[in-house]
């Protein structure tokens, strides 16, 4: 019987499949998920919505999905240095789509030699990875090594280079090559007297798409969310992602919050202190996901199945 | 699927058990190029995890500044043994953050589990590929919120005045607003819920890839065999996403003593009379390390939460040993 | 199969080789800027400007011509805040300044609240070479000064010798005696107190346009404790249910250490205290002292009666923020002379708030040492660093320049009273209580003439607490320190806003007590009475 390869790139219905799943079944899981989408769209529409209310209608009445009274007053209090939001949109975009192209070619490379059950020390490496995850050092020794030991202060590497290899992710590659290539087709391939690195390259990466894309999603989400190492390693004045600049606020905030003796003694001394209200956080909050939202359709387009089905046939 | 090893020139074929002898003129000519690939991982986590772990030697130090350089410092500083340790085992609230660590990290790792598969396995099987598409895309979107915009908006439906809670749900069903941020029983339903709702897409997304790679052949020929869907499901899908779900699970065990900053912290809106439930030990260093900046007190705290967590991680990982070899962590 | 992945491979090898010489052409200028960074010292402005400033006549020198003398130095001075959009136009003239005086320019780095303990943890672990430094008894001061962060300002016997007498002579002449007795720390002092208002009185503000309309004024104004309060609240609850009758969060409320008068000795969240007001010099927990009982029923009751907002224990909203919400009738507030029209213009409250004070005014180290400047350890001319603390407390030019901006482009002058201009919002970083000798501070728009006399009143009628001068050192006790500060936060936001039963109070102390509270108490006791020469 005729095998037909579908993909879920393909937009659209699948083609008749007799061993799809019942009608019925479909519209269980539609309706399911139609709801669950909802859950996941409102709070974002919530926090949109909440940025373009009048602060003190919100202070009064709380979150409302429709706002009582629109505002832009939020966006107007954050856009008036916009000439720092643009830098530092650029600087997360850089750091973001660089970071994760290496990252995902220094992780990929790891991770297939330790795939390899014949590669006599492919525990000792997996290890190796593997420790990392667990253990976190410790944030004075990591600044020191950054700062005075590498030199690394107010350059956009320092916000690149920490997320280089992250061990959880190399362990997840390293199964799914161990896991999903047909060794077969290595065989072939060596016999044609491809060398290693050919191997991985032509054979290997291509049929990992999938789990590469996977991967290269989860990186650029952990680039684009990063604040931490903007506030370790950025001056004040210098590239810092966008995140962070808009979390500075919100962080302030919660400082105050958590430290009542610090927000007594300012209050006491400096009536003139005020922290943006909820409007400007919510504000803030849309700012600072910007055009993250649109990562995930474009890596969809990898997310191809049957990827070995025609390697090994054909 | 087993990896067989390749025939070289100058080398004995290997069998499972036995160990590869090569010549080494052998050996190297073939697999240089694996240790070429590893140099620029193992230069990165070098400076990233393995220098920084030297410096976690503070635990047993009280650190006294009096030189203009970390390491003179460092050095001159004396042993104190586990002194830094005592805060975290002579209170008692030990167990108390222990239990909560640990049951809320399972709970999650169920939970990832469970879910991340449905999630998976009904993506793969829904008829309408453009709606999976968006479904997923949508999926992803609590993941884009940091966690202190989500505790805003836990804020905005848990709010004793002015939350959606109070104000407009309750009331529904004729009942008394509550006093959400000082009573202990809902939190351990809340918490996991807006974990699982934050990060579901992070599991899911790596299940779907597992799905995906599995040859449709085998669906094809159940089919014929007169197997369900749900048959399908149980006997193909599920054991050739084992591995993934194994090692997925391992490495969440892990890191099992570590929780969500954010979680626990932001989202509990840091409130002292959720503690009984939600003090965990990250925010229980966190709150000393406030008061005391005694990094030797942090450093002490990291320890221990490798120890436990690799303690744990190497008996799960045994037991995976014991049924199936190949999928074990190492 | 292969055709098609060299097409992947051949454009992605590109891309990756391409992305990874850009990454080395930046850190190489990354590694450029992090010179700078790293050690801290010359910015870009500061380097650019020096050409300018020297072309003024070294003659030219109204002050030291010694500094003509000195080796040219930056010093870097951090203190928290949010950065300024001007901060390099005004560092520029401060550098033209300067040096003239001291020869030395200033690389002025404001760091943001929320990040200002994590950074400055991390720099002073890290030895991060740092010279003028704020700290506070409430910020970690005492913490710092056992872990050997901060010189010593006046030990003869020290590296530095005594720099306050060597480099501070205007300092010790115009800086009351009391603030730096108040703020030494084993017989020494590791930051230079900033002058101010020595004294701290607790009472209330509340919404006179409010009362008025409900004919509460004279009642409020005589209102002397606590109790006094709940008939007043009573009726504005009846009669404007819209308004929130006494506003309370965490720390702000009838159990505050300014309002309840406890002196906790340094930290005010390590337990065990005395009484400000009083003369006892024996330290307790919070419980054996009778007001503590006493405010947490009345509160309670007033709780109870919905006087105060429900989401007390973990409203994130500041007091001034609640009272521009503009529903709220009173608050609880530390006062001044003038707290009132300070609190009510960021409000939108002109003329509306009026304080009333419900206790005495009192002075405890914290007033003492709430506010200071320290020089780092890790300092690379630490006398020159005196020098410029020394000029924030005489110089009024400086004092001024720094605080408020240029005059002309961030405010004018007409005598001592400022008028904002239109670019007032691009230096106002509201530090005067941390730079210096705030008496020399221009007058701000709506402060009265007298508003200094006023101050020295204030201050003079002041009642010393028995431990003034003397800072707890929690080293000894930190283990038990940092569990009982999880245990606090268990229970102080709701009990002292009234949100749970008084009666919890024993099982929250029973608690400290089995996590090493008594023995919390009796260092502090031990450590009190050294102090006392008991």
């Amino acid at each position: 019987m005729a095998t037909t390869a579908t993909a879920t790139g393909t937009a659209g219905k699948r083609r008749f499949d007799v061993n799809q799943i019942s009608s019925g079944s479909n519209a269980a899981i539609n309706v399911f998920f139609w709801i669950y989408s909802a859950f996941c769209v409102l709070p974002l529409l919530l926090v949109i919505a909440v940025s373009l209310s009048d602060e003190k209608s919100v202070l009064i009445g709380g979150y409302k999905l429709w706002p009582e009274q629109f505002s832009l007053g939020a966006y107007d209090f954050l856009l008036n240095d916009y000439a720092a939001i643009l830098k530092s949109y650029g600087v997360s975009i850089f750091v973001t789509v660089v970071g994760t192209v290496i990252a995902l070619a220094i992780m990929a490379m790891y991770a297939y030699p330790i795939s390899r059950k014949d590669f006599k020390h492919h525990g000792l490496f997996s290890f190796l990875v593997f420790f990392t995850i667990l253990f976190n050092a410790g944030l004075v020794p990591f600044y020191i090594t950054y700062k005075q030991g590498l030199g690394l202060y107010n350059s956009m590497f320092a916000l690149m280079l920490p997320f280089f290899v992250q061990g959880f992710f190399v362990i997840v590659l390293r199964t799914f090559f161990s896991n999903s290539i047909p060794t077969a087709l290595m065989e072939s391939a060596k016999i044609d007297g491809a060398g290693e690195f050919r191997v991985f390259w032509q054979i290997v990466m291509p049929l990992s798409l999938p789990v590469l894309a996977s991967v290269g999603l989860l990186c650029t989400l952990n680039y684009w969310n990063d604040w931490f190492l903007s506030l370790l390693f950025i001056r004040e004045d210098g590239p810092m992602s966008i995140q962070f600049r808009m979390y500075r606020t919100l962080l302030d905030i919660q400082f105050l919050s958590s430290n009542t003796q610090a927000y007594s003694a300012i209050m006491k001394a400096n009536p003139n202190f005020t922290i943006p209200g909820e409007t400007a956080r919510m504000a803030m909050a849309v700012v600072g996901i910007g055009p993250i939202i649109f990562v995930y359709p474009f890596l969809q387009r990898y997310f191809i199945q049957g990827l070995t089905v025609g390697a090994v046939k054909g | 699927m087993e990896q067989v090893a390749q025939a070289a020139p100058g080398a004995r074929r290997s069998g499972k058990r036995g160990k590869v002898k090569t010549l080494n003129q052998g050996y190297w000519r073939r697999y240089w190029v694996f240790y070429a690939m590893m140099a620029p991982g193992l230069l990165v986590m070098l400076v990233n995890n393995y220098i920084p772990m030297l410096g976690t030697t503070i635990a047993f130090k009280n650190i006294r500044l009096a030189s203009r350089s970390f390491f003179t410092d460092f050095w001159n500083s004396p042993w104190v043994g586990w002194d830094n340790f005592r805060y975290l085992f002579t209170t008692s609230d030990a167990w108390l953050i222990t239990r909560n660590t640990v049951a809320y990290n399972a709970v999650f790792i169920v939970l990832n589990l469970i879910i991340g598969v449905a999630f998976a396995l009904m993506f793969h099987n829904m008829r309408n590929r453009l709606a999976a598409k968006v479904h997923q895309t949508l999926m992803f979107l609590p993941y884009f919120l940091s966690m202190v915009i989500v505790a805003y908006l836990v804020y905005g439906f848990l709010h004793p005045d002015i939350g959606i809670m109070n104000r407009v749900v309750l009331p529904l069903f004729g009942a008394e607003p509550r006093m959400w941020y000082q009573d202990t029983t809902w939190w351990p339903l809340i918490l996991p819920l807006v974990n699982t709702w934050k990060s579901i897409g992070y599991y899911a997304i790596f299940y779907l890839a597992a799905i995906i790679g599995i040859d449709q052949e085998y669906y094809e020929a159940a089919h014929i065999d007169g197997a369900s869907k749900w048959k399908q499901v149980w006997s193909i899908t599920v054991p050739l996403i084992r591995p993934i779900i194994i090692i997925l699970t391992l490495l969440q065990i892990g890191r099992i003593f570590y929780a969500d900053f954010g979680l626990f912290f932001q989202v509990t809106q840091n409130s002292g009379a959720l503690y009984d439930k939600t003090l965990i030990i990250d925010t229980y260093v966190y709150q000393g390390f406030l008061v005391t900046g005694n990094i030797g007190m942090s450093a002490a705290a990291g320890i221990y939460q490798a120890v436990v967590g690799f303690v744990l991680v190497f008996l799960s990982n045994l037991f995976v040993r014991r049924i199936s070899k190949d999928d074990a962590l190492f | 199969m292969l055709k098609k992945s060299s097409k992947f491979s051949k454009s992605f090898v590109l891309i990756v080789a391409l992305l990874m010489a850009l990454v080395v052409v930046l850190s190489a200028c990354g590694s450029k800027n992090n010179e700078s960074g790293a050690s801290g010292s010359t910015t870009p402005s500061a380097s650019s400007k020096e050409p300018a400033a020297s072309s003024a006549a070294p003659s030219d020198s109204g002050g030291d011509s010694a500094a003509s003398k000195l080796p040219e130095y930056n010093l870097t001075i951090f203190f928290p805040g949010a950065p300024p959009k001007d901060e390099t136009l005004v560092e520029a003239e401060i550098n033209k300044y300067l040096k003239d005086k001291i020869n030395a320019t200033v690389d002025i780095r404001m760091i943001d609240w929320g990040q200002w303990d994590n950074k400055m943890n991390l720099a002073i672990a890290s030895r991060d070479p740092m010279d003028i430094i704020f700290t506070a008894s409430w910020n970690g001061h005492a913490t710092n000064v056992a872990k050997g962060a901060f010189l010593p300002l006046n030990d003869p016997n020290g590296k530095y010798g005594n720099l306050l007498e060597k480099d501070g002579k205007d300092i010790l002449s115009s800086l009351p005696d009391t603030f730096l007795q108040g703020a030494k720390i084993n017989g020494l002092n590791y930051g230079v107190p900033a002058n101010k208002e020595l004294a701290e009185q607790g009472g209330i503000l509340y919404r006179t346009d409010i009362a008025d309309e409900l004919g509460l004024t004279d009642q409020i104004n005589n209102a002397k404790t606590i109790e006094d309060l709940g008939p007043i609240l009573q009726v504005v609850k009846e009669k404007k249910p819209d308004i929130i009758p006494l506003f309370f969060r965490d720390g702000e409320n009838f159990n505050s250490h300014y309002f309840a008068k406890y002196d906790y000795l340094g930290d005010n969240t390590i337990e065990g205290v005395v009484m400000k007001d009083g003369t006892d010099t024996t330290v307790k927990a919070r419980i054996d002292m009778p007001v503590y009982k006493r405010t947490l029923e009345v509160t309670r009751d007033y709780f109870l009666k919905g006087y105060i907002n429900k989401d007390a224990a973990t409203t994130q909203l500041g007091v001034a923020d609640a009272l521009k919400k503009g529903n709220v009738f009173m608050v609880p507030s530390p006062l001044k002379p003038g707290k009132d029209t300070e609190m009510a213009a960021p409000a939108g409250l002109e003329g509306k708030l009026k304080q009333v004070a419900m206790n005495i005014p009192t002075t405890s180290t914290g007033e003492t040492s709430g506010s200071m400047l320290g020089i780092s350890t890790t300092s690379g001319d630490p006398e020159r660093a005196m020098m410029f603390i020394n000029l924030l407390h005489s110089d009024k030019y400086l004092n001024n320049l720094i605080n408020f901006g240029i005059e002309g482009k961030h405010f004018t002058l007409n005598g001592e009273q400022m008028t904002p201009t239109a670019e007032a919002g691009n230096y106002a970083i509201g530090a005067a209580w941390m730079l210096g000798n705030q008496f020399l501070n221009y007058l701000a728009a709506g402060e009265p003439a007298d508003k200094w006399e006023q101050f020295k009143k204030f201050n003079d009628s002041t009642h010393n607490s028995p431990a003034l001068g003397f800072t707890f050192n929690p080293e000894p006790v930190s283990s038990q320190v940092a569990v009982m500060a999880n245990i606090r936060k268990q229970y102080d936001p709701g009990l002292d806003t009234g949100s749970i039963d008084p009666s919890k109070a024993e099982e929250f102390f029973n608690k400290l007590k089995q996590n090493g509270l008594d023995g919390v108490i009796k260092e502090k006791q031990d450590q009190l009475n050294k102090f006392l020469g008991k």
